[in-house]
């Protein structure tokens, strides 16, 4: 059973690597989460995100949902965002890509440059 | 949309695009009554009472960046409510929040699978780490017996005090406890 005492642990676990690294987010995601791509499988493209980020302990990049921006033929679709570089888009997103998206791109920074729908200076 | 799941998450980002700062989520089984029923209630900006009626239909949206102006989320959840010999009703106060309740027969024939309740609850709680969210779900049993999960993020959020709830660790954590929750009260057991 997950407890709070659980909790506490990860508290003070995170409060240690904070002091031991530099935690500030680097790499805002963000998966388009309105009623096209929830039917297109935003979702799983959301899950498998989260999954990713606590399985390999990225403190510095963090995960958020949005409504949808207009893209609705290309859904689902996710934005890169991160300080100083243009904003990256991807399109026709799925579980698998999102998994290649964090380890090329948000891992290794190199942009997956096959499923980029736009970029934004 | 494929099961309830899925229509409960294009809800909760309504309430999210309201700019609400607490979303109260139930779901419950009532054995008793061969219900499942939902319950989403916000603090959001709200609605008058056009666009209250407006939101129910198929051709509004209140989506500017659309090209094509249709809104389905509502209108879909409702409609397959009601031919679930169920009920759909919303209430709206401007600058005050909505309410959102949905009532589907339990064992109507029409009636979609609950679906992934907990990857729907997680990216919400996640993807949106500047709302609270309380969540309860529940399952009265026909010899009354209530089986219950309450999750509340403001509880999580003062334990972890200045760790972020999108904290690697704090994700599996919720991960783990909506699993556990979910599968401790069998929500949907056939």
């Amino acid at each position: 059973m997950k407890t709070l005492a659980d909790l506490k642990a990860i508290r003070e676990k995170a409060q240690q690597e904070m002091k031991l690294r530099n935690s500030n987010v680097r790499v805002k995601v963000i998966v388009g989460m309105g009623t096209s791509g929830i039917a297109m499988g935003a979702r799983e493209v959301m899950k498998a995100f989260l999954d990713e980020v606590a399985n390999r302990s990225l403190a510095d990049v963090v995960v958020t949902q949005t409504g949808e921006k207009g893209f609705s033929s290309m859904e689902p679709v996710v934005d890169v965002v991160e300080e100083g570089k243009a904003r990256i888009t991807y399109g026709n997103m799925n579980a698998e890509k999102a998994k290649r998206v964090v380890v090329d791109h948000l891992v290794n920074g190199n942009p997956v440059k096959e499923f980029i729908i736009s970029t934004e200076e | 949309m494929q099961d309830l799941s899925l229509h409960l998450l294009d809800i909760i980002e309504n309430s999210a695009r309201a700019r609400s700062t607490l979303i109260e989520i139930s779901i419950g089984v009532l054995e008793q009554e061969n219900r499942i029923v939902f319950n989403i209630t916000d603090n959001g900006c709200g609605m008058d009472a056009i666009t209250l009626e407006n939101a129910q239909n198929p051709f509004y949206t209140s989506k500017s960046e659309r090209q094509k102006k249709v809104g389905l989320g509502i209108p879909l959840f409702k409609q397959n409510a009601e031919w679930c010999n169920g009920h759909f009703e919303m209430s709206s106060a401007l600058n005050e929040g909505t309410i959102l309740k949905a009532e589907f027969e339990y064992d109507h024939i029409d009636r979609m699978p609950l679906g992934n309740v907990q990857d729907t609850i997680l990216g919400s709680i996640i993807g949106h780490s500047e709302i609270d969210f309380h969540i309860r779900m529940y399952r009265i049993l026909k010899n009354n017996e209530c089986r219950e999960f309450i999750l509340d993020t403001r509880m999580i959020k003062s334990e972890l005090g200045d760790i972020p709830i999108t904290w690697p660790d704090v994700i599996q954590y919720l991960n783990d406890l909506l699993k556990e929750g979910i599968k401790n009260i069998k929500l949907e057991e056939f």
